[in-house]
């Protein structure tokens, strides 16, 4: 089978399409608008990369975790497990930037990038006109304009494949949900090693929880009318006692009811059972330790998930760039749960 | 040829094109006006006509459409003047309404209408039988069989017309226009036709009461038909077997009755005159005949005719004809129906065959855009843009060289096709259900002189009723598909003069459209135009400027040398797959099937480099030329 017919008829049509943007960036068949995966043209080749490094297509992905983690180490709930911590940047200016919760993805991007441990990052951000777009990092200025979550997932991939042909970086980090992260895996374990577009040259993998992702069109109409038209600068989903999604703009913060932003879930992140990006040198998300919002609501939770992943969260704590608070009794308990709920969920669905 | 056209050597035998013999028959006949729109196969016959029209002291044009052209011709009639007007089939369609009432109406000096049909539509969206249209309009129409026939009865036809004061239709066919035949000139007359003033009390209307008038004229016309030299008889005296035929049936009939030697034992009755038909001379043959073969292209018209003059007189006649209603007739097919008709067998035919004794065969082309041809550029952005779409928009075509691209040439670039100005108002029509749950974008497209030819009552029409559609015009400043004629937009007339040229964005204007002009070859702007265009509610026009590709070679300058670099090229390799050759498909992007990298067919390329920015290797590299 054509490989674009493959991926149209076993992903795209049947709504598995997560939008990651692995298809795209390295041929001129692919390409994306408004969060949708599109075929401009039919490839005739059957074998294609599109096809290979799809997170959607079928794969064997116990295989492609032992191929890249200790399997002593993992936890049936959560994939592979080294550490759990409650962190956040240092540095305020980060956190009261546009970064999300504690903003330790932007302190860690921005340590990793001035001591070697990656000499560039991919990360999902805007694009000039400020749609969700794959940022391509180069400084520390470019990796906190992108700060901030997005709920609208852009096919940040297309950049990283983009970024990899070119090879002219080679230790591109890459920032990723769940979805994106498991066809970085699938990259790296080079499945057509003669065809790897320099899988090599990827670095860490910063894994980000997910709960889903929002249809485009549908997010921008919400946003839209809850706010009057305004430029949104940060978005957050609260915990769940709260039911509520927020928009905040340069007037405030506006929250509206979780009833409302639920349809706009995309279908294919009702299927997905991954809540904490198990694919990845370590993994962050907003801190839920049962310290009450108003405490957590400023920090991360961080789980180290490989050596690489531990040696720059060292490195970045004994810098200072991050900082920690004990993490409460229970923390983990909450995950297990929380993200065990999710792979329920997904099982019932597909 | 143009020195044959307007030398005055009577009795020279020239070789003539069939359009040739029109043009020179008009000559004959001292004509005083032309006009004509573009349409294959009789496409050239009006720009010969210009070329010598200062010449031979008469006015001739190109109209912005057949109406236009038919109308034309009728105010010069009203003035004494000979007129001919030029079109092909669906020309005829577009001017039935002048055509119906001018008969109603009579005319003045002769009004002679060439009508080009094309069987089998070898440069057409279809195939259609103007012969039909004859007798639905009351109109006399004739039919030449040879190049020297086709010369010949123009000035007949001329004075036909003035005779009996009614305009006479011409009927052609590809295999006449474009075929050629030895052709003795006539002489050229010293002066043009006479103007005459316009009397007070002289009129030309379609009035009903002159219904009755109107068929009078056929019953007198169809009693000088009935020894008209256009209809021939060949065979015995009384023939068992008759073949009756028109046009091109004639010369395959002749040559199928020689090659199958039953010249003694049938008989061929070729017409010239269609309509009204000789009823008498025809009646004379059959009442003599048990077997009638009748041999036309495309519609029954003779067959219904004739099986009905067969029914007024009581003949008891067994009629055949070829099988089919579709498509031209072939020499092949004439004479398996002559041998059907006739038992005599079929000679062995001499097939060219090469060294092995295989047939050798022709090799397939492909209906494709020019190199370089800026529609191949506009139709993979739009292809691009539709899919862009949540659902996929819809995209209506229109008549002109991007005919094509509902094909592979255009990325299978739109869904439905009329005729000729139709895409906007299918467009306009779509455009206004998207307030009613059509939830996707509509899209049209036409050329330019497709725009002023009929697009225009239909963008005002949408744009009064502003529909929600997006209208490309696709401004090559050609009508390129017949052969480079003069439009409204070219700033040239037939007969080579200058005038100011009719601005495009100027009119879309002033019918309130809101316009954006873009460069097709400029992919990246011109993609993203696309694509926000199609986010704004109601009717946009996007002109897509960039000349015809064979436009600009024709004019010359130096061109850019395209290569590919094989060391960059992908080939079919993942990430590419042949793109250039095989997706984007210009005749300039070939592939080396030896080394299996792309290659520049250094012949077709025009240099437009358009193939260098959609490369995805960067291997397609552009040097020299002019600078754009």
């Amino acid at each position: 089978m054509l490989s674009t017919f493959a991926l149209d008829t076993q992903v795209i049509k049947k709504g598995l399409c997560t939008g990651c943007g692995a298809c795209q960036g390295m041929c001129p068949y692919w390409g994306s608008k408004d969060g949708r995966t599109i075929c401009y043209f039919d490839c005739e080749r059957h074998d294609g990369r599109c096809q290979a490094f799809c997170p959607s297509m079928p794969t064997d992905y116990k295989a492609l975790r032992e191929k890249f983690f200790d399997p002593a180490s993992v936890i049936p709930e959560m994939g592979p497990f080294k550490a759990l911590y409650v962190v956040r940047a240092a540095d305020a200016s980060i956190r009261e930037g546009g970064a999300q919760h504690g903003g330790t993805v932007t302190a860690l991007l921005e340590f990793a990038m001035k001591n070697g441990f990656m000499d560039a990052a991919v990360l999902g951000g805007e694009d000039e006109k400020g749609n969700p777009a794959g940022v391509f990092a180069t400084t520390v200025e470019e990796v906190r304009k992108a700060s901030g979550s997005k709920f609208k997932i852009p096919p940040t991939l297309a950049t990283l494949n983009k970024a990899l042909a070119a090879d002219e970086y080679q230790k591109i980090g890459v920032v990723a949900t769940p979805c994106k992260a498991k066809a970085v895996y699938k990259m790296k374990s080079k499945p057509l090693p003669e065809r790897d577009n320099n899988a090599d040259n990827i670095g860490l993998v910063i894994g980000l929880f997910c709960g889903w992702g929002l249809e485009w069109d549908g997010l921008t109409e919400l946003s839209a009318k809850t706010t009057g038209g305004e430029k949104v600068s940060h978005s957050d989903i609260l915990p769940s006692k709260y039911h509520s999604m927020e928009f905040t703009t340069t007037s405030g913060t506006k929250s509206v009811d979780l009833d409302e932003v639920l349809p706009l879930v995309r279908d294919v992140c009702k299927t997905c059972d991954d809540m904490t990006c198990e694919f990845a040198d370590l993994s962050v998300g907003g801190a839920r330790t049962g310290d009450g919002w108003d405490v957590d609501k400023g920090w991360n939770q961080v789980i180290i998930r490989s050596e690489k992943g531990e040696e720059l969260f060292k490195a970045a704590l004994e810098a200072g760039v991050i900082e920690i608070r004990k993490t409460p009794e229970g923390a983990l308990e909450k995950i297990k749960v929380a993200s065990a709920n999710k792979k329920e969920k997904a099982k019932e669905i597909s | 040829m143009e020195w044959t056209l307007t030398a005055n050597e009577p009795g020279k035998v020239c070789l003539m094109q069939g359009n040739e013999a029109i043009v020179r028959g008009a000559l004959e006949a001292g004509i005083n006006f032309a006009s004509s729109y573009p349409g294959s196969p009789s496409s050239q016959v009006l720009g010969m006509l210009g070329n010598v029209a200062e010449e031979r002291g008469f006015y001739a044009q190109w109209a912005t459409n057949e109406i236009s052209a038919l109308q034309g011709c009728m105010g010069a009639s009203f003035a004494n003047a000979r007129a001919i007007c030029i079109m092909k089939q669906n020309g005829l369609l577009v001017s039935a309404d002048a055509l119906f009432c001018g008969v109603q109406g009579g005319v003045k000096g002769g009004l002679v209408l060439i009508t080009s049909d094309d069987p089998d539509a070898h440069s057409s969206t279809n195939e259609f039988d103007s012969r039909n249209f004859a007798p639905a309009a009351e109109a006399i129409m004739l039919e030449p069989m040879t190049m020297q026939e086709t010369k010949d009865m123009i000035p007949y036809a001329f004075e036909l017309s003035e005779r009996h004061h009614q305009l006479v239709i011409v009927r052609v066919t590809t295999r006449i226009c474009h075929g050629r035949g030895n052709v003795v000139l006539g002489e050229l007359p010293e002066k043009a036709h006479p103007i005459q003033a316009v009397d007070e009390w002289d009129r030309m209307n379609c009035v009903c009461y002159e219904h009755q008038a109107t068929l009078n004229k056929l019953k007198a016309v169809q009693e000088e038909f009935e020894n008209c030299p256009f209809n021939t008889y060949q065979g015995p005296e009384k023939a068992e077997k008759l073949i009756i035929t028109s046009g091109t049936g004639k010369l395959y009939a002749k040559e199928a009755i020689s090659r199958l030697g039953v010249a003694e034992n049938v008989g061929l009755l070729a017409l010239g005159t269609l309509w009204p038909l000789p009823e008498k001379t025809i009646t004379s043959y059959m009442k003599e005949a048990k077997e009638v073969l009748v041999l036309e292209e495309v519609d029954p018209y003779l067959m219904t005719q004739v099986e009905a003059i067969a029914g007024r007189y009581g003949l008891n006649i067994k009629f055949s004809d070829r099988g089919t209603n579709v498509g031209e007739l072939s020499p092949d097919e004439v004479l398996k129906a002559i041998s059907a008709l006739t038992g005599a067998a079929i000679p062995e035919k001499r097939v060219k065959q090469n060294e092995q004794g295989e047939k050798e065969p022709l090799i397939r082309r492909e209906l494709t855009f020019c190199a370089g041809c800026p529609h191949r550029a506009t139709f993979y952005l739009l292809k691009k843009a539709l899919r862009s779409e949540k659902i996929p928009g819809i995209s209506i075509g229109d008549i002109g060289c991007y005919f094509m691209a509902g094909g592979e040439a255009g990325f299978f670039g739109y869904q439905v096709c009329n005729a000729m100005g139709s895409g906007i108002n299918v467009a306009q029509g779509l455009g206004q259900l998207t307030s009613y749950g059509l939830n996707q974008k509509v899209v049209t497209m036409c050329g330019d002189s497709t725009f002023f030819h009929t697009v225009m009552p239909g963008l005002l029409n949408a744009s009064y009723h502003n529909s929600d559609m997006l209208m490309i015009v696709l401004d090559n400043s050609a009508t390129a598909m017949t052969g480079f004629q003069p439009h409204p937009g070219t700033g040239i007339t037939a007969m080579g003069k200058t005038v100011e040229p009719m601005s495009i964005e100027a009119i879309c204007l002033a019918m309130g459209c809101s316009v954006t002009i873009a460069d097709p070859f400029d992919i990246e702007n011109t993609q993203q135009i696309l694509l926000d265009l199609l986010q704004q509610k109601g009717l946009k026009v996007l002109i897509m400027k960039q000349p015809c590709a064979t436009l600009k070679s024709k004019q010359g300058g130096p061109k850019k040398t395209v290569r590919v670099n094989p060391d960059k090229c992908l080939g079919d390799g993942c990430g590419c797959d042949k793109f250039c050759s095989r997706v984007w498909g210009c005749p300039g992007n070939s592939w080396d099937f030896e080394n299996g990298k792309a290659v520049i067919d250094p012949v077709s390329c025009v240099g437009c480099g358009v193939c260098a920015k959609l490369c995805p290797a960067g291997a397609i590299e552009v040097e020299g030329g002019a600078e754009e």
